[in-house]
């Protein structure tokens, strides 16, 4: 039988295992927004390579019609409220769904090295002592205040309150912790039902 | 067959014990959970054992709190009974593990109970906790009925970021302001009103404007003033006691003989008390006092020398009312009488009859008329020259509805009477022309053998003027 269309491209089946929230419209909330791209800052932070990770991950699991390359991926990551080039655009529950299953993917490949700097940042902390002690945690916190930095506007009161590398560290290790979450088994559908926590009616 | 299920993990060991539901099926999911056991090395040497129970409530314990972790909002517990397992956030980056752990088989009670068992977890420790139930869950040749239940918070079971004292602190400090304000405004004592002079009369504040003569005489001279006081006063006093009658001129007078009576002896009576213990005249004292409805003093003047002079020695200063607003002319009814204190020690009180008339026959009632005005052109000139009259002299006035009035004329055009048709105008008659366009003449005498005329006048309270024949316009 000819068809005068393609026919409409399936969303893809990895994205199944997460189930629509019930949102009132098809957009995410703004902490999730949010928490996606900071997530994805601090795989920045760990993996010099990320970057490129995130796109090869996308092209791997199929999920190239909703991440589209390199810039649809910073337009997304750019719903962000907090970026200095922040899109007025929605990110749309399928494109979140994507991000989740790219960041946990990418958190299960760091898991050792997340493991191992939360363990020894466990350690400096329970002999008082400062993160700059350990050298791979140093360099990871370094280089998140530095990625934030560049990338966050300054002007925008949820910035500010990252203002001082003390404030910045805490964040970059709780993302940190949660990464580490995310890489588990049931990882992505916990991220996913965490985005819209207190957004459900 | 008892099968064994094991999720081991770095920091976390959790072994299923159950009865398979096929015996020989190796990899059969378990029919029923006998026991649970939850090793954590490195972070405590205890077990944590216990039933389906146990299993359950630290699967959604864990759940919860990771959900908590990666989101930052907490989730309130739901259900009544209290959970077997909790997991709080601890200092820094520690999790505690929170368990209450009860012996199997043996019923609750005060001496068996154990203290909770408070589990230190770093946050690697406690992934592996999470990893090893998320393997249980899903395991699905395990616990087939025991699967994942993910489900983001409700907005109303948010709990606020701010605790509910932050939130009640701004509200609590305003109702203790409020109070503490009351509180002090109850010491203010309340304002006491004093009544202000007039203008006119502000210049000279020392002096009491309404009844010159109890207020002239120096008090410090003592209770017999000399003469020479009194002589000096007497010019000063003169035109302010004038204008102190002037006052009370304009008020109606009371034509009931048996008011007058009664006021006559209560009168008396209550000068007769109050002079009592004065010491004695060497003449006959006599003033003129202007009486209101209720007994009142409302003003005195002396009728002769002596009396000026001994006038602090008799009780009328004291039992003369002070009337609030001095320029305000009195509109209730009064009653003259000339009260005598004689050397003797009485108190004669007569009505004033007299110059009494002169007031308030003008606008007393009017008698009927008897030789009226047929001429109806004569009526009409009367009727247009009374309406010129009044409207030449007429003020705005502060009446309220409108003011009737029956005024008669004579033939000549004078004003002999008039007559307050209600409330209103017997109250504001002063206001009007009315009293000053009465012919004094004509009133003395009524005469009743010369043509007169009614005429209804009405002042309406748009300051409209009306005047109308009182029979009704001549055909």
């Amino acid at each position: 039988m000819p068809v005068n269309s393609p026919p409409a491209p399936q969303p893809p089946l990895v994205l199944d295992t997460l189930d629509n929230p019930g949102l009132s419209n098809d957009e995410c909330p703004r902490r999730a927004r949010i928490q996606l791209d900071l997530l994805l800052l601090a795989i920045e932070a760990l993996d010099l390579s990320g970057g490129e990770a995130m796109l090869a991950i996308s092209r791997e699991l199929a999920l190239e019609g909703l991440v589209k390359g390199r810039v649809h991926l910073w337009l997304l990551r750019g719903t962000n409220p907090m970026r200095r080039y922040s899109q007025r655009r929605p990110l749309q529950v399928e494109e979140a769904k994507a991000l989740v299953i790219i960041i946990c993917t990418l958190a299960r490949r760091l898991t050792v090295l997340v493991r191992q700097l939360l363990v020894g940042y466990q350690q400096l902390a329970d002999k008082q002592l400062s993160p700059e002690h350990h050298f791979r945690l140093a360099d990871y916190l370094s280089r998140f205040r530095s990625h934030f930095r560049a990338r966050m506007n300054p002007r925008r009161a949820g910035v500010i309150a990252y203002s001082t590398d003390e404030k910045l560290d805490e964040l970059a290790i709780q993302l940190l912790q949660q990464l580490l979450l995310c890489a588990g088994v049931l990882g992505p559908q916990r991220l996913w039902s965490s985005l819209f926590d207190g957004e459900v009616s | 067959m008892t099968v064994q299920r094991q999720y081991t993990l770095p920091h976390c060991n959790l072994v299923l014990e159950g009865l398979s539901a096929d015996a020989n099926d190796p990899l059969s999911p378990l029919a029923v959970l006998m026991n649970a056991e939850c090793h954590l090395p490195g972070a405590t040497d205890a077990t944590l054992t216990g039933g389906r129970e146990f299993l359950d409530s630290l699967v959604a314990a864990v759940s919860r709190y990771a959900q908590q972790l990666l989101s930052g909002v907490s989730s309130p517990h739901l259900g009544t009974a209290p959970p077997i397992v909790e997991i709080k956030p601890g200092e820094g980056a520690y999790h505690h593990l929170i368990v209450h752990q009860q012996p199997l088989r043996e019923p609750l009670s005060d001496t068996n109970v154990q203290p909770p068992l408070d589990v230190k977890l770093t946050t690697v420790q406690f992934y592996d906790l999470m990893e090893a139930v998320d393997q249980l869950l899903a395991d699905t040749q395990t616990l087939p009925d025991l699967t994942a239940q993910f489900q983001a918070v409700s907005r109303r079971l948010v709990q606020p970021t701010e605790p509910v004292v932050q939130r009640a602190a701004p509200a609590a400090l305003g109702a203790a302001v409020l109070a503490a304000a009351g509180l002090a405004l109850f010491f203010v004592p309340p304002p006491e009103f004093e009544p202000t002079r007039p203008g006119s009369e502000s210049a000279t504040p020392a002096e009491s404007s309404t009844n010159p003569l109890e207020t002239s005489p120096d008090p410090a001279a003592g209770e017999q003033p000399t003469e020479q006081d009194n002589s000096s006063t007497e010019p000063s006093s003169d035109p302010t006691a004038a204008a102190d009658l002037e006052r009370l001129k304009t008020a109606p007078a009371i034509a009931d003989a048996a008011t007058i009576a009664l006021l006559q002896s209560d009168v008396t009576r209550r000068l007769q008390e109050a002079w009592a213990d004065a010491p004695r005249p060497r003449g006959d004292l006599a003033y003129r006092m202007v009486v209101s409805e209720d007994g009142d003093i409302l003003g005195y003047k002396y009728e002769n020398d002596l009396a000026l002079a001994e006038v602090d020695n008799t009780p009328l200063p004291q039992l003369t009312f002070v009337p609030v607003d001095a320029a305000e002319p009195v509109r209730e009814q009064v009653a003259q009488f000339i009260a005598t204190f004689t050397p003797a020690g009485e108190v004669v009180v007569e009505p004033v009859d007299a110059p009494a008339e002169t007031t308030a026959a003008a606008a007393a009632e009017l008698s009927t008329l008897e030789n009226k005005i047929t001429d109806g052109d004569r009526i009409r000139a009367l009727n247009s020259a009374l309406y010129d009259d009044i409207l030449a002299e007429l003020e705005p006035l502060s009446a309220s509805e409108d003011l009737q009035f029956r005024v008669r004329l004579a033939e000549t055009g004078d004003v002999v009477g008039y007559e307050p048709l209600n409330a209103a105008a017997g109250l504001l008659a002063a206001e009007t022309p009315l009293p000053g366009l009465v012919t004094a003449s004509d009133s003395a005498a009524p005469d009743s053998d010369r043509n007169q005329a009614d005429f209804q006048v009405v002042f309406t309270e748009g300051g409209v003027l009306q005047v109308s024949p009182w029979d009704g316009w001549p055909q």
